[in-house]
């Protein structure tokens, strides 16, 4: 009796223990296979190298090159804090921040936190020298970018920062993971998929202690392409230096084509200050009023001013309200309804180009009057206005013209003939970024198309120019473009254009100036032109935010112009 | 085919295993001892098979005028390890003999097996009737406890509380089936069972920690607990069919430990999957199972009993190992009969075997 049962027993015992393994195996095998394969599998990252970006005569801007990380390895460093001191002692830093970093990048006992970044190549190998009794202790060379031209450009280029929770839900399906490096504003954020790295890496086997048994497998990194861009570090040089600490914005451009030789914007910026992670220096940049990191060549809307009229003359040449024979006298200002608007000088007679010329506003009260606001609306929209340009920059904006519908529909009023009369010098609601002038005026330049900006002109070396340019015909006359631009030629030419003091260059400037006025504050200061007259290669934009009197941006594309002339650029 | 055919060849079928598998945990293992480990496991097999065919064609009631002769020779050789032993992984359970250590403990668990059967089934002289059927609490259980209990109180001091607890488990299973009374066995259950709190206090801190992460593996994952997690990922990781052999990485690389000893079941399972796994524990439960059957056969109450008690000492040990590979028993001392690597535990189940078929041989006599 006893025994039978002892016999019976063994076989639900046996099935016990099949039952344990079918679980361990079959159920719960796919978790244990992974846990297994963590065990022994290592992964070592190789650093791929960011691409490199060059201007249009392949002088390098920006590329990388090697800075060393200080990390500790928590799990062999023993006494951390008495580390941290040695440490502190060799790279000249606080303890405390120090400890800081090493709080803040510590993720597990068996990864390295960086304690200290980017110190420089000698620090390096002297811890390096120290490794053997300093335990723990991982140096780690790392790509950073190199601003060869230190401010130069930082608007066009952006920077680069530890990808935040924005970026990351945009990018997340293309590859991107946190703690990632990307491009942020510029070139840097806009061709950061072609920019980027790829990290490679090695598998590796490892045994219980973390050594090195066999390759598993290995992913050569994969280094970012470089790209070209249309920027002429020469003329941005030169933009740059002249502009000088001026709020406001320069660009340069050919109007063929629409490739950007050069584009200021100030105040600017230090992009190697957001790789050096001084948290004084960014606070700064940050809490700056004038907001240094925004791109005022792009992201700026301003009304235009006279630079405007440009675009009112056209519309009345091309539809007919104005004719060269049509004349208007000027005695200082205009009554519509029970308003006086006044010109800022008195002209007495003026036809069309003599108007341009000495930018009466009189003239082009009555211009815009007979045209209508909808058919200003409607030329302000064909030449670019009220829309991004479409530069492969990101945070463009595209500025606003304002019409009756609009009126009616947000602010709840009627249109007035006022509102007609302030709109036809510029003036109003109506606002324009300075590379949406530039545009414009590259249309008259290159008689009568409208071409999008770009700054890349090629990527690893495979030229995209023609990709890159989009022209359009704006299907205007031909009067009507030779008209304006006699009238812009006059500008300069005529002794009492606005833009006179540009007469005695040794190039023939045609172009508009502009005096925003703002509420309160000084006005702004526009200069937009382009030259040589017959066969115009550049258009020019300059903005000063503030600055005053159009006179004062003629007075800094005075000077641009002639050193370009003298530096080579402008054939003679 | 004969008894004895069939239990050489279940044995050797899972020597077999057992050597593939420990020349496969010692693979990547640097030097030449750890190189030389699957040779001398062969050799120890060859020395098996001899004691196997000694012992087999060896009148197995003589040990029963031998008994107590073997009781003072395991006392003796337990004795032993407490003044000459050597000590290897923070245990004293060695001798050293010549050029190789044996583990005493091994031969005693055989030992008290076969005290056990004699005391259980002595007779009296005027009654063919078993004089276990009519013993009292005395004679039943306290006389053969103080027996038993010298040699277990001396391997538990060694430290080995798993060869101890095996001991006083096939304590338990002879009082059943040498019809010792069933309130008395209760009565000894319920003893040891009251005993269990005081007897915590008198455990070393391993064996404490050892039972601690038997209930919980992930309270010390990189101390005591390490084993279990590693044996478990290592069984797991094997699936359906296995890594293949010499391509288990928890064994090759070294994150199991003990995994050519106590451990060889997980280093098995992981190259050779749930198939091999499961005609592994057949093999077992046959080899088992024809001791069991030789004990039915067997009316000499003393053969039948030795049957008996070699057939659980057996199953207890295959049971517990496994268990404990798969983290269902606390992590202690024992191998797997005829797999582990070792000399004194590959001997002695051969000459336990050896002892079966002899039963089985002699049953005819009587």
């Amino acid at each position: 009796m006893r025994t039978k049962l002892a016999t019976l027993a063994l076989i639900p015992v046996f099935f016990l223990l099949v039952l344990g393994l079918l679980n361990l195996q079959l159920i719960k095998g796919d978790k244990y296979r992974k846990l297994s394969d963590k065990n022994c599998i290592r992964l070592i990252p190789q650093l791929g190298i960011r691409g490199r970006i060059s201007d249009r005569n392949n002088f390098v801007i920006v590329d990388s090159i090697l800075s060393y990380d200080v990390m500790i390895l928590p799990r062999e460093a023993g006494d951390i804090d008495q580390s941290l001191l040695r440490l502190s002692g060799i790279l000249n830093t606080p303890v405390k921040d120090l400890k800081e970093n090493f709080i803040n990048n510590m993720v597990s006992a068996s990864i390295p936190a960086a304690v200290a970044k980017n110190i420089d190549a000698k620090k390096a190998i002297a811890l390096e020298e120290l490794k053997i009794d300093f335990p723990g202790l991982v140096i780690q060379p790392n790509p950073i970018r190199h601003y060869r031209y230190g401010k130069l450009a930082c608007h066009i280029l952006g920077y680069l920062n530890e990808i935040d929770r924005w970026r990351l839900t945009k990018l997340e399906d293309y590859g991107y993971k946190t703690k990632d490096i990307v491009g942020f504003g510029g070139i840097e954020e806009k061709y950061d998929y072609y920019l980027r790295q790829e990290d490679g890496g090695l598998s590796v086997e490892v045994d219980r202690k973390g050594r090195f048994v066999r390759v598993l497998g290995f992913r050569p990194p994969k280094n970012g392409k470089n790209i070209q861009l249309t920027i002429d570090m020469g003329i941005q040089k030169i933009a740059e230096d002249v502009l000088g600490e001026r709020k406001g914005s320069v660009i340069v451009m050919q109007p063929d084509t629409g490739a950007v030789l050069a584009m200021v914007s100030r105040p600017n910026f230090n992009p190697y200050i957001f790789i050096k992670r001084s948290e004084y220096l960014l606070s700064h940049v940050f809490n700056n009023p004038d907001a240094p990191l925004f791109n005022r060549s792009i992201s700026g809307a301003y009304p235009p001013g006279s630079v405007f009229k440009a675009i009112v003359s056209s519309a009345g040449l091309e539809t007919g309200k104005i004719t060269l024979r049509t004349v208007s006298y000027c005695p200082g200002y205009l009554n519509v309804g029970n308003h006086r608007f006044n010109c800022w000088s008195t002209h007495g007679q003026q036809g069309i180009i003599d108007a341009i010329a000495h930018s009466c506003d009189v003239f082009f009260y009555r211009a815009g009057l007979s045209l209508g606001p909808q058919m200003i609306y409607e030329y302000a929209v064909k030449f670019g206005l009220a829309k991004p340009t479409g530069i492969d920059l990101p945070y463009e904006v595209g500025g606003f013209v304002p019409h009756p519908l609009w009126k009616k529909i947000y602010r709840f009023r009627n249109w007035f003939n006022g509102d007609t009369v302030n709109l036809s010098i510029g003036q109003g609601d109506l606002l324009v970024t300075p590379l949406q002038m530039t545009r414009m005026m590259a249309a008259f330049a290159n008689k009568g198309k409208l071409a999008t900006p770009y700054l890349v002109k090629a990527v690893e070396e495979k030229d995209i120019s023609a990709m890159q340019q989009k022209i359009t015909n704006l299907g205007l006359k031909a009067a009507t473009i030779e008209y304006v631009r006699q009238g812009l030629r006059e500008v300069v030419s005529d002794a009492h254009g606005t833009g006179n003091i540009l007469g005695d260059l040794p190039v023939s400037v045609a172009g508009k100036t502009g005096t925003a006025e703002v509420d309160g504050k000084k006005s702004h200061a526009w200069f937009t032109g382009f030259f040589p007259y017959k066969d115009p290669k550049f258009v020019i934009c300059v903005f000063l935010e503030y600055g005053g009197h159009g006179l004062e941006s003629c007075i800094l594309t005075k000077e641009i112009i002639s050193r370009m002339y003298r530096e080579g650029y402008i054939e003679r | 085919m004969s008894v004895k055919i069939k239990i050489l060849v279940i044995a050797l079928l899972i020597c077999v295993v057992g050597v593939l598998s420990i020349y496969s945990s010692t693979y990547q293992k640097e030097g030449k001892l750890w190189q030389d480990i699957y040779q001398r496991q062969v050799f120890w097999i060859f020395l098996g098979i001899l004691l196997f065919l000694l012992t087999s064609n060896f009148n197995y009631r003589g040990l029963w005028d031998w008994t107590y002769l073997l009781y003072g020779l395991a006392v003796l050789l337990l004795l032993l390890v407490v003044f000459l032993g050597i000590v290897r992984l923070g245990a004293q359970r060695w001798l050293r003999i010549v050029w190789f250590n044996f583990q005493p403990s091994e031969i005693v668990k055989l030992i008290m097996v076969v005290f056990l059967a004699r005391y259980f089934s002595r007779k009296s002289v005027d009654n063919i009737d078993l004089k276990a059927d009519k013993y009292g609490i005395f004679k039943g259980l306290i006389v053969p406890f103080i027996f038993t209990i010298i040699p277990v109180g001396l391997i538990i001091d060694q430290p080995d509380l798993g060869s101890g607890a095996i001991i006083i488990f096939l304590f338990v299973l002879m009082l059943y089936l040498g019809r010792v009374k069933l309130r008395h066995i209760l009565v000894f259950l319920m003893v040891i069972f009251l005993l269990m709190p005081v007897s915590w206090n008198f455990l070393r801190d391993y064996q404490k920690d050892r039972i601690m992460v038997f209930l919980n593996p992930n309270i010390d994952p990189l101390g005591a607990g390490y084993t279990i997690i590693q044996s478990k990922i290592a069984i797991g990781s094997g699936g359906i069919l296995g890594k293949g052999w010499l391509s288990g990485t928890q064994s090759q690389l070294h994150f199991l430990p003990e995994s050519h000893t106590d451990f060889i079941f997980a280093t098995f399972a992981e190259e050779w999957g749930f198939f091999g796994g499961v005609m592994l524990m057949l093999l077992y439960y046959l080899l088992i199972r024809q001791g069991i059957y030789i004990a039915e056969c067997t009316h000499d109450h003393f053969g039948k009993l030795l049957a008996w008690g070699i057939s659980m000492l057996l199953a207890v040990e295959v049971v517990v190992n496994l268990a404990m590979n798969m983290g269902f028993a606390p992590v202690v001392g024992l191998p797997l009969p005829l797999m582990s690597y070792g000399g004194s535990s590959v001997c002695v189940t051969f000459i336990a075997l050896g002892i079966l078929v002899n039963i089985n041989k002699r049953r005819a006599v009587f």
